[in-house]
């Protein structure tokens, strides 16, 4: 019996958010915009989907007079992390 | 990127695989930056030093190291701020830029010391301080510091530069002795770091 994939996690762009957010202590959305290629409006979506889940913290300030949101792992993102990483072995293993 | 493309197990690895390594690259190449900031100043402040130190034929044209970091902060800050809208750090860069700014901080601390102490020149601790060469300290913390970050990004090129810089260095300190022409250990130390710089960003890009 394979475990279930968290559907959280099996979505290409959540998953390349929290992956990224697996090697840094924070990212703002214009760097995580970057990196993953995605449109504003998409990725804004989606993380709102990983905060309402409790995976990932979202702090909204300014640096000087523009907004920046930044975003975080939380504890609970990343044991989550972990253990979809772990299904994922399982799948590939079988 | 679409959120909700299938993805199969093995596509999922690649994905978060990628992504990391991705990550990981560009935090690292945007700290190469200030290593060639860094190691321009350097250059340019050696040569500086040496210029006006051998035409007037007085040392203390090396208190212009003190203008330094008065130049190079804001200049990172600049790039910082106008480059790199976009941000994120990580474990290392946090390391590297703890590692220069100690560097920096212990650098004009020692410098500031034999300062006051040449000032106060009859003070017990000033034939210590002054005795000392300042040169063959700082050159040495900065080899220290440039091994460090080579071990922090795992980078034999790094590491050695940094050792041969450092040792290598004080070798040429004590054999060509204390004079306007030790301001070409900085200018080597400058080349180095802000070659440093460009082997951070292209292994990287």
């Amino acid at each position: 019996m394979f475990p279930k994939l968290d559907p959280i996690l099996h979505s290409e762009l959540r998953l390349a958010v929290i992956s990224l957010l697996a090697g840094v202590e924070s990212a703002d959305f214009t760097y995580i915009k970057q990196q993953t290629g995605a449109t504003a409006g998409n990725l804004s979506v989606q993380i709102d989907k990983l905060s309402a889940a409790g995976y990932i913290t979202v702090e909204k300030g300014f640096k000087g007079k523009m907004p920046c949101t930044t975003c975080s792992l939380t504890p609970e993102g990343l044991e989550a992390f972990r253990n979809y990483i772990d299904a994922l072995k399982e799948y590939i293993s079988h | 990127m679409e959120q909700n493309k299938e993805m199969t197990a093995s596509e999922s690895l690649a994905l978060i695989t990628e992504t990391m390594n991705n990550n990981s690259k560009e935090i690292i190449r945007r700290g190469g930056k200030y290593f060639i900031l860094w190691g321009i100043l350097l250059t340019f402040f050696s040569l500086l030093v040496y210029a006006l130190w051998k035409s007037t034929g007085h040392s203390y044209w090396n208190n212009l190291w003190f203008a330094m970091p008065l130049v190079g902060y804001p200049l990172a800050r600049m790039i910082r701020s106008k480059e790199e809208s976009a941000v994120a750090t990580n474990v290392i860069s946090r390391i590297i830029s703890g590692i220069w700014t100690s560097f920096g901080v212990f650098a004009c601390s020692l410098a500031a010391f034999t300062v006051l102490f040449t000032i106060v020149g009859d003070h017990p601790l000033a034939a210590i301080v002054v005795g000392a060469s300042l040169t063959a300290e700082i050159v040495l913390l900065f080899g220290l510091a440039e091994t460090i970050s080579g071990v922090a990004l795992r980078n034999w090129a790094i590491k050695i530069a940094g050792f041969v810089t450092g040792i290598g260095s004080l070798a040429i300190y004590y054999i060509t002795g204390a004079n306007e022409e030790q301001m070409f250990i900085f200018t080597l130390a400058g080349i180095v770091l802000a070659a440093t710089g460009f082997i951070v960003k292209r292994q990287n890009s």
